[in-house]
Parts: C-alpha cells; sequence; structure tokens
C-alpha cells in the first residue's frame, strides 16, 4: 500500500517531504527507543513514535523506513522538521495513540507479521 | 527547607478509640540509677531505643535519653552515675489512656518517648514513642481495610476523631541517586500508605505519578534526595529536596521535551522532557526552586476532595 | 476482558505468579514511561513495551495499570518478576512486535488510553 493512501484514508498531517508519498508501506513498527528501531525495524515500515528527537530522522534514514508518524497529537521539534525535509523522510502527525493508530493500520490492511 | 525536614517521623495523629498499651513496646528494659553513664552507650545502642525509665526497687524515678548522654559527653564526660543526668520525676502516661492522650504529651513537652504504666499497680509495663503510635495507627488501618472489607475509607475518616487543633500525617523517605533498582520504591510507598489511609484512588494516582517523576529526576541526577508527604485533611503536600547539579534555568526546564538527559537515561524510557510537565499536570500547586551546583527543591500540593471521595464497600464492586 | 484473552490473542506466556483472570479494560503501546505517566487513564491498562526493566514494573503500580507485555519474545529479570509478584502485577511475553500486538488487542475491542 503506497504511503499517500495512509494519509488520505487515516487523515494524517503531513508535516514534510511531501512529495515523497508514493513508496510502498510494507508494514509498521511501534517504538520510542532508538536502539530498538535501528535493531528491529524493517525497510519499509512506516514508523510509529512519539519521540520528538531530530535523531529520528537519521534513523529513519538508515533503515530505509516510509516515513515517521508521530503520535498523541504531539509536534515535533523543528529541528527534527527541517532534518526530515533534508533527508526526504515523510513526518506525518496523528492524534491517535499508538496502540490505536495500529489498530487503524491493522484494518486498512498493514499487517505485522515478522 | 521547613521546619519539618530536621523532625523526620513525628506525626501527630490520633485515634480515640486505640489505647496506649496498642502501641507501646512491652520489652521494657530499665536500668538503675545508680549505674555508671559510661555504661549507657551499649545499653541504649544494643536495644536501639532512644531512652530508658530509670528504676530504683520497682518504682521509676526517672528517664535518661539519647540526649542526656550527649550532653554528658559535650559537658566533657565526666564519670557519675545515671540519677545525676537523668530527667526527675519524669512524664509517664498509662497504659489505659488513648492515643489522642499520647499524641497531645508528646506534643506539650515534645519528647519522644514515654514509661508507661499500668494503673492499678503503678508498674512500668511499656515505653512508647511517636514511632510506635504511627505504627499502630496505620497498623489498625490496615487491619479494619481486612476485616470490614472497606475498600477505600473516607479520607476524612481517620481524622475524624483528632481533637488537636492541627493534625498531619507525615512521612518522610530517603533516596539514593543512580540507584535505578530502588528508584520508585519511595512513591510506592507513599502511595500504599496513601491507599491504606483511605485516599480516593484518583488522587492517590496524581501524587504517585507526580512524586515517582520527581524520584526519577532525583535518582537521575542527583546524589541523594529526600521526600516528604505531609497528609491533612485537606491536602497532601509532597516537597522533594534533591542534593545534586540543579536547574539552572527553571523556565526552560519546565518546556515541554526540554531534556539534558545522557543516553543511557533516555535508553531506559526515561528524559524525553517530560517529567516536570506530568508533576505539573497531576499537581494543584507546583513550585520549584533550584540553586545550581546544590539541588532542587520541588513542592507539590494535591488538595483532597471531600465530594469526590467515595465510601465503597465490598459489594459495591 | 481478562489477561486470559489477551494470552490467547497475542499467544503469549505468563511469567510468573500472574492472575489469568485479571481484568484488563485497556491498552497502551509505549516505550517512553514519563508518557505512560502523562495521562490518568490508564488504571487497568496493560502497558506493551519494549523494555524490560524493573522501571516498567514500578510505572504500571503507579497509574494502576493491571498488566505489563514485554514484545518480541523479551524476559524481564528475576528482581522484576519479584516486584511485580508482590505488587500483583501481571507480566506477559509474547513474540510479537508492538504494533502486531496492538492490532491483535484492537481487533478484539480492547481501546486505547484517552491522551492530553
Amino acid at each position: 500500500m503506497k504511503l499517500r493512501r495512509i494519509v488520505d484514508e487515516l487523515g494524517l498531517e503531513v508535516r514534510c517531504a511531501p512529495r515523497n508519498l508514493d513508496q510502498e508501506v510494507n508494514g509498521a513498527y511501534i517504538s520510542d527507543l532508538l536502539s530498538d528501531v535501528i535493531a528491529n525495524a524493517h525497510q519499509g515500515d512506516v514508523w510509529i513514535t512519539l519521540q520528538l528527537h531530530e535523531n529520528t530522522v537519521a534513523v529513519a534514514a538508515m533503515k530505509g523506513l516510509a516515513g515517521i508518524i508521530i503520535i498523541n497529537g504531539r509536534v515535533p521539534e523543528e529541528k527534527t522538521t527541517e532534518r526530515a525535509a533534508q533527508e526526504n523522510i515523510p513526518i506525518m502527525l496523528s492524534n491517535l495513540s499508538a496502540f490505536g493508530l495500529a489498530g487503524e493500520l491493522h484494518r486498512l490492511g498493514i499487517g505485522g507479521k515478522r | 527547607m521547613n521546619a519539618n525536614h530536621g523532625d523526620p517521623g513525628v506525626v501527630q495523629l490520633l485515634g480515640q478509640e486505640l489505647r496506649i498499651r496498642d502501641a507501646m513496646n512491652r520489652r521494657v528494659v530499665t536500668i538503675s540509677s545508680r549505674t555508671p553513664m559510661s555504661e549507657l552507650r551499649p545499653t541504649l545502642r544494643a536495644h536501639r531505643i532512644a531512652g530508658i525509665p530509670v528504676m530504683d526497687d520497682g518504682k521509676l524515678v526517672g528517664v535518661i535519653s539519647v540526649e542526656d548522654m550527649v550532653n554528658w559527653i559535650t559537658d566533657g564526660a565526666v564519670a557519675c552515675p545515671v540519677a545525676e543526668r537523668m530527667t526527675r520525676s519524669p512524664r509517664a502516661l498509662y497504659a489505659d489512656e488513648t492515643l489522642v492522650h499520647a499524641i497531645n504529651e508528646f506534643r506539650k513537652f515534645g519528647f519522644f518517648h514515654f514509661p508507661v504504666l499500668d494503673r492499678d499497680s503503678g508498674e512500668v509495663v511499656g515505653v512508647v514513642t511517636r514511632e510506635d503510635v504511627i505504627q499502630c495507627l496505620l497498623k489498625r488501618l490496615e487491619i479494619d481495610y481486612h476485616e470490614e472489607g472497606i475498600r477505600h475509607y473516607r479520607a476524612s475518616h481517620i481524622f475524624e476523631d483528632i481533637v488537636a487543633d492541627k493534625s498531619a500525617l507525615l512521612f518522610h523517605y530517603y533516596i539514593i541517586g543512580q540507584d535505578f533498582e530502588k528508584a520508585g520504591s519511595s512513591s510506592s510507598g507513599l502511595k500504599k500508605t496513601l491507599q491504606r489511609l483511605g485516599i480516593h484512588p484518583d488522587i492517590v494516582r496524581r501524587v504517585a505519578i507526580a512524586t515517582y517523576e520527581a524520584e526519577m529526576n532525583t535518582v537521575i541526577y542527583a546524589r541523594t534526595g529526600e521526600l516528604i508527604a505531609k497528609v491533612d485533611t485537606n491536602q497532601i503536600r509532597v516537597e522533594i529536596e534533591d542534593f545534586g547539579p540543579g536547574i539552572p534555568d527553571i523556565a526552560a526546564a519546565l518546556k515541554p521535551g526540554f531534556s539534558t538527559a545522557p543516553d543511557w537515561v533516555r535508553n531506559l524510557g526515561f528524559g524525553a522532557g517530560m517529567g516536570l510537565g506530568n508533576i505539573q499536570n497531576c499537581a494543584d500547586e507546583m513550585n520549584i526552586t533550584s540553586t545550581v551546583g546544590k539541588g532542587i527543591h520541588l513542592e507539590i500540593t494535591i488538595a483532597i476532595n471531600k465530594e469526590r471521595v467515595k465510601y465503597e464497600t465490598k459489594k459495591d464492586r | 476482558m481478562t489477561v486470559a484473552d489477551v494470552k490467547a490473542a497475542l499467544d503469549a506466556e505468563i511469567i510468573g505468579a500472574g492472575d489469568p483472570e485479571t481484568v484488563v479494560l485497556r491498552a497502551c503501546a509505549c516505550d517512553l514511561l514519563s508518557d505512560v505517566l502523562r495521562c490518568v487513564t490508564r488504571e487497568k491498562a496493560i502497558l506493551l513495551t519494549n523494555l524490560t526493566h524493573l522501571q516498567t514494573v514500578r510505572v504500571a503500580e503507579m497509574v494502576d495499570a493491571a498488566a505489563v507485555c514485554y514484545m518480541r519474545g523479551k524476559r524481564p529479570g528475576d528482581d522484576v518478576i519479584r516486584l511485580a509478584e508482590e505488587k500483583g502485577m501481571v507480566l506477559l511475553t509474547t513474540k510479537m512486535t508492538s504494533y502486531e500486538a496492538s492490532g491483535q488487542l484492537c481487533r478484539l475491542g480492547l481501546s486505547g488510553c484517552e491522551h492530553d
């Protein structure tokens, strides 16, 4: 499924890299620990987190993640969105919790089997 | 710090129903007035007690305390019998008097312990300290909690019997910096105590969350700290003082996301700059001051809203 | 819903002496413990987390959560298990990720926690 469809279906606010929404999303990963994402997220995952720090962008770029969804209505730091724009990593915002968002993504067919 | 700080464990809380005999320590260690002062210390230490009734021929003639001993040492530790340094014609309490009376006596005389006499025989049957009174009341609450199946005492209930003008419970905890295993145990202890006192679960949770965040801050950043909770009929007031680097710019530290946490802290799921915000959310009032290089003093006040406090029994569940 | 339902849905294992009949009202997938402490609707929640240290149980205790579930087959140390048993907190471990487990529990009708 294309990232764009997820954005449209769930009404996510796209904060940066709006031209990079045509990539395929293979799965999703919930984590707020950078080291855990480095070790366990898969390429093409969309990363669900409430981390706002700019280091998330470097991790997403390194792992080839499809994008970052920041949850609980939280807003990332300016440095984070600037860096994400440079790296062309979409950052999206949701008012849902990680748990609720995972439910919605499953409903859209993004499974979590590893 | 306020005046309570140097006065740990002092509790003024009363029960009409409980008697001094319910709270007193029955293992009475006594000493003769002819005992040399130099032999006092081993006795006090061996029994871990703050004061000893002085008995001659089965009669109470005085009380000798750690304070008396310290004064004796300060004065040069001149060899003499206990008789010369003890407090004569001591105040004593009777075993059948109420804890309310004991509390008032503690307050009136500023003593930390009293000998307890049997009213009929006049014999010393025990010793009671302020701590004994607190322990007794808390223990009793737990007994009621089980026996009557009452899940939540009304917070006011415990205070209803109090005759003093002003009463509060004081709980004092020490926090050790960098000890991640023990971290949270003070908040946990306080939470349990508040539950036992029958404070409404929503209030207890707010206190628990606020103190836990403050305790974690202390553990992460400071060398040591202290947590003092004062509970009265209207509010719970928690003071946390730590001895550490302090916060240079409190306004900045209060902004969400502000953090100076090192990586090890972040990898444990802390230090994302939400702690002080969480405390603020939970507290009705929060006041934080800091001296760089010395530490932080944090005060949190949470009101006990009586209207919201339910009297819930087992069958309501 | 009870812990037993969660256990079945996540193909999970109860660690230590947790009671499978413990009621679970909601779920929260989170690794930032301060965020778990942020909202006051975590009562009887199950916390899904990638952390395994002692503070997972402490935080769960502070918010009156019912259970903590460790993800991707992770298991906490004995000290954590002991504390959980002392506090009556149920511990589980599942091979699923937080994301997959959240999907499964949502499907069962469990709701998330409200945030501010």
